[in-house]
């Protein structure tokens, strides 16, 4: 048997085995011939290294916020029956109805003070010490930033290759700088928590579970973004986790007032 | 996760997302989320286009919940729904979902072998991000077949019925993308060396 030939019954050699002459010639070819051998050494790893991609991607937290503002609008979320339902349209009392009027400023806040974390951030390859907080900042906390900017701090780091970012999901580098301890959550995440807390079990899980998952999402990319200043990618992702906070903010707006 | 999502089970959930309850849809979306973005992601390899991908491919999934009487594996079910979602996408875009150039190529594109010297082996000196990048780097149609059958784990006549081509066509298809995936990763490995 040629190399020509093997490389001819390759394919099918690799999805099933060939019949017993044939697999005797393709056999001695290989023990003959190292090309060849590594050749099907090679696509044989190849295959195998494929199946470990299965499943390897976590998407971003704000993939299950829309999904579920869909399923809203579309009204295929339904409240269980057993679950008290309050009059949610005209709030029971001032605290209530404070607490709701509370989100939309925040969540515009939120959009703002991302805005400015993203766009202060150096353009040259010099990391900047990590923000204080990675949970949103209030307001107040970003005019403070502004009068009293974070002092610099060269790094000797060298830029990521475009494609690092690629996965914007779960960029390896990423978990290299993720805060090894959760951050106490901010005096905005607990109002949010306090407001979403008068919802059903079921929907007051999914909040704080979103809100975990987009405040864990700003922490590793801000982190990231503090390691990489000059990275486009790693900015417009930073920016993509404040709306997706904002988003959800928005859209315990909705469901409360 | 809550301990109320730990505890309930696939066929739990899939009874009380047929009745509308978020947290049941929720459950479904966490148990099934990392492979169908994957699986988008491998196919377009374009995280936003990925996560516009899955997004759909769960909202279909949940809007015919209803009809699902449990024939098949609910996962099935559910990659082969993703597996279209992203198809239509690449149809939409005009892409070719599978490849032409076994028509067009002419013969001496063919994968050849080189004879002279003797490269090193891929075996052991690949890992997932380069084999993931060279995955990008293929041309969409024999990215596609390469994805569902040596990622997804999809049979070739499975491919050949999904895509609508013969199973000859696919198992062409798929030893094509293998041996560009050598070259590239060959290559990307040389390129790795040289920099240092």
């Amino acid at each position: 048997m040629t190399c020509s030939e093997v490389q001819r019954i390759l394919p099918e050699f690799l999805g099933s085995a060939p019949d017993g002459a044939l697999q005797t010639d393709f056999q001695t070819h290989l023990k003959s011939c190292p090309d060849c051998s590594d050749l099907l050494s090679d696509l044989t790893f190849i295959a195998s290294e494929a199946r470990q991609l299965t499943a390897s991607e976590e998407p971003p937290a704000r993939v299950w916020v829309r999904i579920a503002a869909e399923l809203r609008a579309e009204g295929l979320i339904r409240e269980p029956e057993s679950v008290p339902v309050r009059p949610i349209l005209v709030p029971t009392s001032p605290r209530r109805r404070w607490s709701a009027l509370w989100l939309a400023p925040v969540a515009a806040a939120v959009l703002a003070a991302g805005a400015y974390v993203i766009n202060h951030q150096p353009a040259s390859p010099v990391a900047k010490q990590q923000v204080a907080s990675t949970a949103v900042p209030a307001p107040a906390a970003t005019q403070t930033a502004v009068a009293n900017p974070t002092p610099v701090t060269p790094a000797p780091v060298s830029t990521p290759a475009p494609q690092q970012l690629a996965q914007k999901s779960t960029p390896p580098s990423l978990n290299a700088v993720r805060p090894a301890v959760e951050p106490e959550p901010s005096a905005e995440d607990r109002q949010f928590l306090s407001v979403v807390s008068t919802r059903a079990p079921s929907m007051r899980a999914t909040y704080e579970n979103q809100l975990q998952a987009v405040n864990a999402d700003i922490r590793e990319t801000q982190a990231y973004v503090n390691r990489y200043p000059g990275d486009a990618d790693a900015r417009q992702h930073l920016m993509d986790a404040y709306q997706q906070k904002a988003l959800l903010y928005q859209i315990a707006l909705d469901r409360i007032q | 996760m809550t301990d109320q999502k730990d505890r309930i089970t696939e066929a739990e959930a899939i009874e009380q997302a047929k009745q509308g309850h978020e947290a049941a849809f929720e459950v479904l979306y966490h148990l099934h989320k990392r492979r169908v973005y994957s699986l988008c992601l491998r196919m377009v390899s374009n995280p936003a286009q990925a996560e516009d991908l899955a997004q759909e491919a769960f909202l279909q999934l949940f809007r015919k919940i209803g009809t699902f009487r449990g024939e098949s594996a609910f996962s099935t079910w559910l990659h082969r729904m993703t597996v279209n979602v992203v198809l239509m996408q690449l149809r939409k875009k005009g892409l070719p979902v599978v490849s032409l150039e076994e028509t067009l190529e002419a013969d001496d594109e063919a994968p050849r072998k080189e004879f002279g010297t003797r490269d090193v082996k891929l075996t052991g000196s690949i890992d997932r991000l380069q084999l993931q990048r060279a995955i990008d780097r293929l041309p969409p149609g024999y990215r596609t077949v390469f994805v569902l059958h040596d990622v997804e784990g999809f049979e070739h006549n499975e491919i050949a019925q999904i895509v609508g081509c013969s199973i000859g066509n696919s198992k062409s298809q798929l030893h094509k993308a293998r041996l560009k995936l050598r070259d590239y990763l060959k290559f990307m490995r040389a390129e790795k060396a040289k920099t240092g």
